[in-house]
């Protein structure tokens, strides 16, 4: 029998029968987060506004992380052992502990939240709120996305997990937020920890102690998994982990390849966003049906690149953002209404390189150092000057999080880094990619439009003196 | 003594200067206690923390250079580098910076982009465990390299361990001094106790050590009346020099100050390093292993438990905890330490944030005014 939220269903790629297969749960998913049909309706119109829901791969991956949402809010009445890990992730560890064994749930709750209760739902606020008033407070320049945990689990629409592992390697609001919870609940929590000591102008080069150091703290979350959760992590299964994650990457590398070599672009970053931080968040659905929405979705893109469909103007000026917003896709939209061609983002296709350790924990270290993110500043600022090299984009909208201290102290470095070396233009936004509260839209619109008009004047000349 | 220490403190630059054209470097260090200043004595060369602060003026010099969500100590200190308002900052050689977090890496790398001032960073973990222990260790070793490379001087075993006696010798003076204050009798304000804190990261190390000494002898006669305020624990991230207001008035207010504990701005004088075996591993046992940790640490247990120590061990009254804006890790603390406190001790707290904002003098005099009218009763 039909039931009001089908529609929304539908809308997120499901299928008739899974629908019908998954009522109960989604049913009790509903009840725990508080949502109704006023909510559903809300969803669908929402959806339909900021999604192309023509293209199914898009709806198929608005589809996983629904369903990433159900099994989170329903894990611990379902007989899993919970797990969560922190945001920003190093890839890997948090797939392994869960391809290890099917008893455990691991997932990034906040960053699911985001994609769900955010994205979808509009309702947030809430979440925030209640983290807010349980220990991280407005005004403070606190991350909003450790006030959506706080919130999620004050308000009892996630589990108390049976153990955390935290991003201490470069957060040090995350780790403090994940002892808060601690303090309160009293769940294990487990600090993979670091030291983002290199200085100015050492990347891509690194202390081989610091991949020592953060190898021997990977080593240590595999061994209290083993304690707390009887669940060892082998070497075949960490194969397994990076062999399920390569499928999943490759999609998504695909896709943003794809994307930022088309002129006009063929679709809005707001749907190539809901496919990159799927892993972030989730290593249960992203796992077992990332894959194939992703196929799906590669494939439209390419159909619409062949047939030259664009959701902006031929000839448009490319930017490179820093991410796109979690959970409030109209901003990107807003980029784009401006004339705008997102072609890339700050963290573009990696730098090519060999694994030069042998253990486990010290070759996923070793590959952190490499990405950049969790090296130093100067580490974030090359990977952003070797993105514009390679995407050729006009100009660069680098949206920090004020309220995350590593890339809040990136605000100037990077923009002064990017103009001077690189000679592209560079709005330095500041910008919430959480909390849809945190900002002023309107704001935002003038200072993007006129930085929109200013490329396209910069263009123009360009292509009038070559002319 | 403190008119001494005070003469000696007025010509220290003048003196700095001359050290440095006869050759010597001087080395700059951020707060936050984990530089062993053995190493650079050892080396020839002279340790100065630049742990001036309280001045709204180089945080909003700052803005230029970085955004405003980072703690105010550490953009003031951009402020103080970038336009070099800070004397000192002038005269440094080489600045050494413990990263302990995100706050002081802000201003490692935003001095190393946007000044000529060599940057010397090394990390300190956040926990302590082997592995921690070894990257420290590692990062002293380095900054040992360092300063022979810079200074030309090879630290050498009998060199390390002259300066450790004498750097143990200030921990312990000051220790013993800072617990006079379990008495009933306080026979030091606490504005005088911070004060020489402040003059033991700018001063030179011996004259430091001698002027502590006169100052314990004279404490130890000196007759003290009783005060009757409400003993109070200061507690927080960071008690610069030039940040004087929560201390002026707490005592205005009739407040004693009978204890701190501050990450940056107290040293970090309640252990001393062994001198047996090997003196690189002694340093990192000291500074990193044994001390008592700042927020920033993950859990930030054992800090809590020294606090309630420190609370019951001076009989305090109450606990002020005085935070700088955004730094993240005491601001989260701060949420759920006092119902610890209460329930260990029955202490309340209040908690005060400042910016370094002189707009700030009036709501903070209210409301310290009314924790201590509280308290008093």
């Amino acid at each position: 029998m039909a039931n009001y939220y089908d529609e929304l269903l539908k809308l997120c790629g499901f299928e008739a029968e899974e629908i019908n297969n998954e009522r109960p749960r989604i049913e009790k998913a509903f009840r725990k987060l508080e949502l109704g049909p006023e909510d559903v309706k809300r969803a669908e119109s929402r959806v339909k506004q900021n999604h192309d829901i023509e293209l199914m791969g898009v709806r198929k991956l608005l589809g996983v992380w629904f369903k990433e949402l159900v099994d989170l809010v329903l894990a611990r009445d379902e007989g899993k052992k919970v797990v969560y890990y922190g945001f920003p992730t190093i890839m890997g560890p948090g797939m392994a502990v869960a391809i290890a064994s099917q008893e455990i749930y691991c997932a990034c709750p906040d960053v699911v939240l985001c994609h769900t209760m955010g994205q979808i739902f509009n309702k947030l606020a809430p979440i925030l709120e209640a983290g807010e008033e349980n220990g991280l407070p407005p005004g403070h320049g606190l991350c909003s996305l450790q006030q959506i945990r706080v919130g999620a689990l004050a308000k009892g629409i996630i589990p108390i997990p049976d153990m955390v592992f935290g991003s201490s390697y470069f957060c040090d609001m995350g780790s403090k937020a994940d002892e808060l919870l601690h303090e309160r609940y009293g769940h294990p929590t487990i600090y993979i920890d670091g030291s983002m000591d290199s200085r100015w102008g050492e990347y891509p080069e690194y202390l081989p102690q610091r991949v020592e150091f953060l190898g021997a703290q990977l080593s240590k979350l595999f061994d209290k998994v083993k304690e707390i959760l009887g669940v060892e992590v082998t070497q075949d299964v960490w194969n397994k982990a990076n062999a399920m994650s390569r499928d999943v990457y490759s999609g998504i590398g695909q896709l943003t390849t794809q994307v930022a070599k088309a002129d006009p672009m063929p679709i809005s970053r707001a749907d190539v966003e809901v496919s990159v931080f799927l892993f972030s968040g989730s290593t249960g659905r992203a796992r077992t049906e990332g894959p194939n929405a992703l196929a799906i979705l590669n494939q439209e893109v390419k159909k619409r690149i062949d047939t030259g469909v664009g959701v902006v103007e031929e000839g448009a000026p490319r930017i490179m953002t820093m991410y796109e917003h979690f959970s409030d896709p109209s901003i990107t939209h807003m980029m784009e209404d401006a004339g705008l061609a997102i072609s890339a983002t700050v963290f573009g296709p990696p730098p090519k390189s060999r694994p030069t350790y042998t253990t486990l924990s010290e070759m996923v270290a070793e590959r952190e150092m490499r990405l950049g993110a969790y090296h130093s500043a100067y580490g974030i600022a090359k990977r952003c000057e070797l993105s514009v090299e390679d995407s050729k984009v006009d100009g660069v909208i680098y949206n920090y999080l004020y309220n995350c201290r590593p890339f809040a102290l990136t605000s100037h470095l990077v923009k002064r880094w990017i103009e001077e070396n690189m000679g592209v233009p560079v709005l330095s936004l500041e910008f919430d990619l959480y909390d849809s509260r945190s900002y002023s839209a309107a704001a935002l619109r003038t200072r993007v439009e006129t930085f929109a008009e200013m490329l396209r004047a910069k263009k123009s000349v360009r292509q009038s003196t070559k002319g | 003594m403190m008119l001494r220490l005070s003469s000696h403190l007025s010509s220290r630059l003048v003196n700095l200067n001359k050290a440095k054209r006869e050759g010597r470097k001087i080395i700059g260090y951020t707060p936050g206690g984990y530089l062993p200043e053995e190493l650079v004595l050892a080396s020839g060369a002279i340790p100065i923390c630049l742990i001036r602060g309280g001045d709204h003026s180089a945080v909003e010099l700052a803005g230029a250079y970085i955004c405003r969500w980072l703690d105010t100590f550490c953009r003031a200190q951009i402020g103080y580098g970038v336009s070099r308002d800070d004397p000192y900052y002038n005269i440094v050689d080489t600045l050494a910076i413990p990263i302990t977090d995100n706050h002081i890496r802000a201003v490692s790398d935003v001095l190393d982009y946007n000044t000529d001032i060599e940057i010397f960073p090394f990390g300190i973990p956040h926990m302590k465990e082997k592995s921690t222990l070894d990257y420290y260790l590692h990062g002293i070793t380095r900054l040992k390299a360092k300063l022979e490379e810079l200074t030309g001087v090879e630290i050498t075993e009998p060199k390390l361990r002259e300066a450790i006696s004498l750097c143990n010798r200030e921990r312990e003076l000051l220790r013993k001094i800072s617990l006079m204050r379990e008495s009933e009798l306080v026979p030091i304000s606490s504005k005088d106790f911070v004060a020489l804190n402040h003059s033991s990261f700018l001063a030179d190390k011996e004259v430091m050590v001698e002027n502590l000494e006169s100052l314990y002898n004279e404490l130890q006669e000196r007759a003290v009346p009783l005060h009757k305020g409400p003993r109070i624990l200061l507690t927080g991230s960071t008690l610069a020099l030039g940040d004087s207001k929560i201390l002026d008035i707490i005592e205005e207010l009739g407040g004693v100050v009978v204890i701190e504990e501050f990450a940056e701005g107290i040293r970090p004088y309640w252990e001393d390093v062994k001198l047996d075996g090997n003196l690189m591993e002694a340093l990192a046992d000291c500074y990193f292993m044994r001390r008592i940790p700042p927020a920033w640490f993950r859990p930030g247990m054992e800090r809590r438990d020294f606090l309630i120590k420190l609370a019951k061990d001076f009989n305090v009254s109450g606990v002020i905890w005085y935070q700088l804006m955004y730094r993240e890790s005491y601001k989260i603390e701060s949420y759920y330490f006092p119902d610890l406190l209460k329930k260990e001790t029955g202490l309340p707290m209040l908690t005060i944030e400042s910016d370094y904002d002189a707009a700030e003098v009036g709501p903070m005099r209210t409301r310290i005014e009314t924790f201590i009218e509280t308290i008093r009763r």
